[in-house]
C-alpha cells in the first residue's frame, strides 16, 4: 500500500502490536492504582471533588467577590485543581515510569518512550473522567456548559504533548541523579503557586501579573475554564501560545531522550 | 546462508559518573571544585563475529567477562557504543524469565501483558491463553492474581508464554529448563525442540557439558575481548585448560 500520508507509525516510531501495548499499559495504570480499594475507580471522580471543596471553604472567602461578572468561584476552582492534577500526577508518572520499568527495559526490547506515553495519556483519561462532577458543580452554581465544549479536547491534547515531552526529559535526569525528584517537587510547588488554580488574576499587582500571564498553564487553564463553561476569558494569544508549548515541550522532549538515553540506559 | 547477527568491531563502555556518587548536590560540588570526572567502563572491545541462520551459538566466559553486556547488545536493549551490529529478524530474549510480571494482575492478564512486551500481537495471544495456561499447568489459577502464585507456578508460566511462539533469534541466559521434576523435563524437552526447530539460538551458560551437547560454535570472551572462537570441543578445551 502507497501511504501519502503521515501514519502514527512513523512519527512514533511503535509498530502496530505496540500501541496493543501501549492500551494495555493506559489501561494498568488507569485500573491498577485503585485496585485494592472499595470504590475502585470511583476515587477518580470522588478525588478532585474533595480537594476542591477544601480549598473551596478556604478561599472562597477571599477570592469568590474579585472574580468578573458572570464567573463563579466553585467550578473556577475545581477546574484548575483538575488540570493542576493533569499536569502534575502525569509529568512525575511519565517522568517515573521510565525508572520504575527498569527491570524491563533491561531484559526486553520495549521503546521506552511507550511508558511516558502511556502515563500521561492515563493522566489526561483520569483528567477526563474528571469533568464529569465538574459538569456537576457548573450546574449547581447557576451556570451551563459552553458550545465550545470540544475544545477541551484540544486542550488536552497539547497538554498531553506538554507532559509527555516533559516527562521523558525528566526521566532521563531523575535515572541519573536521585535527588532531582525533591528538586522538582518544590519546582512544581511553585509552578502551582503560579497558575490562578485558587485566586483570580486581578488580585496580583502588575509586575505578579505579567509573570504568571507567561506561565504556559496559565494559557492551558484558562483556555480550559472559557470552553468548559466561559468561566474565564481567553484571547487568540492564549490557544497560540499553548499549542506551540505542547508542540516544542513534545520536540525537544523526544530529542533529549533520543540523545542521552543510550548513555542512562546503562544505569538502570 | 544469510547472517543472522553481523557485528563489526563493537565496543560497549558503561559510563560512570564521579564513582557512581549520583546525586545533583555532590556534582554541583564537584563542578565548584572542578573535580567532575566521567569514567569509561570498558565493558566489551573490538568484538567481532557473525551468527548464521539456524545455528546454534553459545557464549562462555568467567564472571564479569561481559556474556551479560553482550546478551544485552544482542536483545536491542542498549546500542554498541562503537561499532556496527546488525540484527534481523525477531528476537526473544529469555533473560530473567518473567521481567514484566505484575503481581497485581491475573494470570490471563499476565500472559497477554508478557507478550506485548515481547512485541507480539495482542490479539493473536488472547486465542491462545488457555493453552500457554494449561501447558504451564496452572489452568486453575487462571483468573486469580499473581501475587496468590507459587514461584514456582510464576516460573512455569512465563517460560510457556516466553516459548509459546518460536522467534527467528532465540536469547537465552542459563534457562535451560524451570520447574522440578516432570516440569523440568518437560521444560528441557521443549527447549531442545525450538534450538532443533531450526532457530537460531544464543547461548549463555557456565554448564560446559550441556553447551558441548547443543553448540555449533562457541565464542570464548575473557575481558570484554574475544579469546578464541569456532569448534566447540577445541574452545571448551582450551577454555578449561586455561585454568578456569
Amino acid at each position: 500500500m502507497r501511504s501519502n500520508k503521515i501514519s502514527l507509525y512513523a512519527i512514533t516510531g511503535f509498530s502496530k502490536n505496540n500501541f496493543q501495548l501501549l492500551r494495555l499499559l493506559i489501561q494498568q495504570e488507569l485500573t491498577l492504582r485503585y485496585k485494592r480499594s472499595v470504590i475502585g475507580i470511583g476515587w477518580t471522580l470522588l478525588n478532585p471533588m474533595l480537594t476542591s471543596f477544601v480549598l473551596w471553604i478556604v478561599f472562597s472567602f477571599f477570592f469568590a467577590s474579585k472574580l468578573e461578572v458572570g464567573q463563579q468561584f466553585a467550578p473556577y476552582l475545581m477546574a484548575g485543581i483538575l488540570l493542576n492534577t493533569f499536569f502534575n500526577q502525569g509529568l512525575l508518572q511519565a517522568a517515573n515510569s521510565i525508572a520504575a520499568n527498569g527491570n524491563i527495559l533491561t531484559k526486553v526490547a520495549v521503546p521506552p518512550k511507550i511508558f511516558a506515553f502511556a502515563a500521561s495519556l492515563a493522566a489526561f483519561i483520569n483528567f477526563l473522567i474528571g469533568l464529569i462532577p465538574l459538569a456537576l458543580v457548573v450546574y449547581i452554581s447557576g451556570q451551563s456548559l459552553s458550545f465550545a465544549l470540544p475544545i477541551v479536547l484540544l486542550v488536552g491534547f497539547f497538554l498531553v504533548l506538554f507532559v509527555a515531552g516533559a516527562g521523558l526529559a525528566l526521566s532521563v535526569i531523575f535515572i541519573r541523579f536521585d535527588d532531582a525528584k525533591n528538586i522538582i517537587n518544590v519546582l512544581l510547588l511553585i509552578l502551582l503557586y503560579l497558575t490562578p488554580v485558587f485566586y483570580p488574576l486581578s488580585i496580583l499587582s502588575e509586575g505578579m501579573q505579567t509573570i504568571v500571564t507567561l506561565n504556559p498553564l496559565t494559557s492551558f487553564l484558562d483556555a480550559f475554564r472559557w470552553s468548559f463553561s466561559n468561566n474565564a476569558s481567553v484571547t487568540p494569544g492564549d490557544f497560540i501560545y499553548l499549542s506551540i508549548t505542547g508542540v516544542v515541550f513534545f520536540t525537544l522532549g523526544n530529542f533529549v531522550f533520543k540523545k542521552y538515553w543510550p548513555r542512562t540506559v546503562s544505569m538502570l | 546462508m544469510s547472517s543472522v547477527i553481523k557485528a563489526e568491531n563493537i565496543d560497549f563502555a558503561y559510563r560512570v559518573l564521579n564513582n557512581h556518587q549520583s546525586s545533583l548536590k555532590t556534582l554541583f560540588r564537584d563542578f565548584v571544585n572542578r573535580k567532575v570526572r566521567i569514567e569509561n567502563y570498558q565493558a566489551l572491545s573490538g568484538l567481532s563475529f557473525s551468527v548464521e541462520k539456524g545455528e546454534t551459538f553459545a557464549i562462555i566466559g568467567k564472571n564479569g567477562a561481559g556474556k551479560s553486556t553482550l546478551l544485552k547488545l544482542l536483545a536491542n536493549v542498549v546500542p554498541p557504543t562503537k561499532g556496527k551490529l546488525k540484527i534481523t529478524g525477531t528476537v526473544a530474549p529469555m533473560i530473567e524469565l518473567g521481567a514484566g510480571f505484575n503481581p497485581e494482575l491475573t494470570g490471563r492478564e499476565n500472559v497477554v501483558f508478557y507478550s506485548a512486551l515481547l512485541g507480539r500481537d495482542v490479539k493473536k495471544v488472547k486465542q491462545r491463553v488457555d493453552q500457554i495456561v494449561d501447558w504451564a499447568g496452572v489452568s486453575d489459577h487462571l483468573d486469580y492474581q499473581l501475587r496468590t502464585f507459587s514461584s514456582g507456578m510464576i516460573a512455569r508460566l512465563a517460560f510457556a508464554t516466553a516459548t509459546d511462539e518460536v522467534p527467528d533469534l532465540l536469547l537465552i541466559d542459563e534457562v535451560l529448563s524451570v520447574g522440578d521434576g516432570e516440569f523440568a523435563q518437560k521444560s528441557r524437552k521443549r527447549m531442545q525442540e525450538i534450538i532443533s526447530s531450526g532457530t537460531t539460538v544464543v547461548l549463555v551458560s557456565h554448564d560446559l557439558v550441556t553447551v558441548a551437547e547443543l553448540a555449533d560454535r562457541v565464542l570464548w570472551l575473557e575481558n570484554g575481548k574475544l579469546k578464541k572462537i569456532g569448534d566447540p570441543k577445541e574452545v571448551i578445551a582450551a577454555y578449561q585448560s586455561s585454568g578456569s
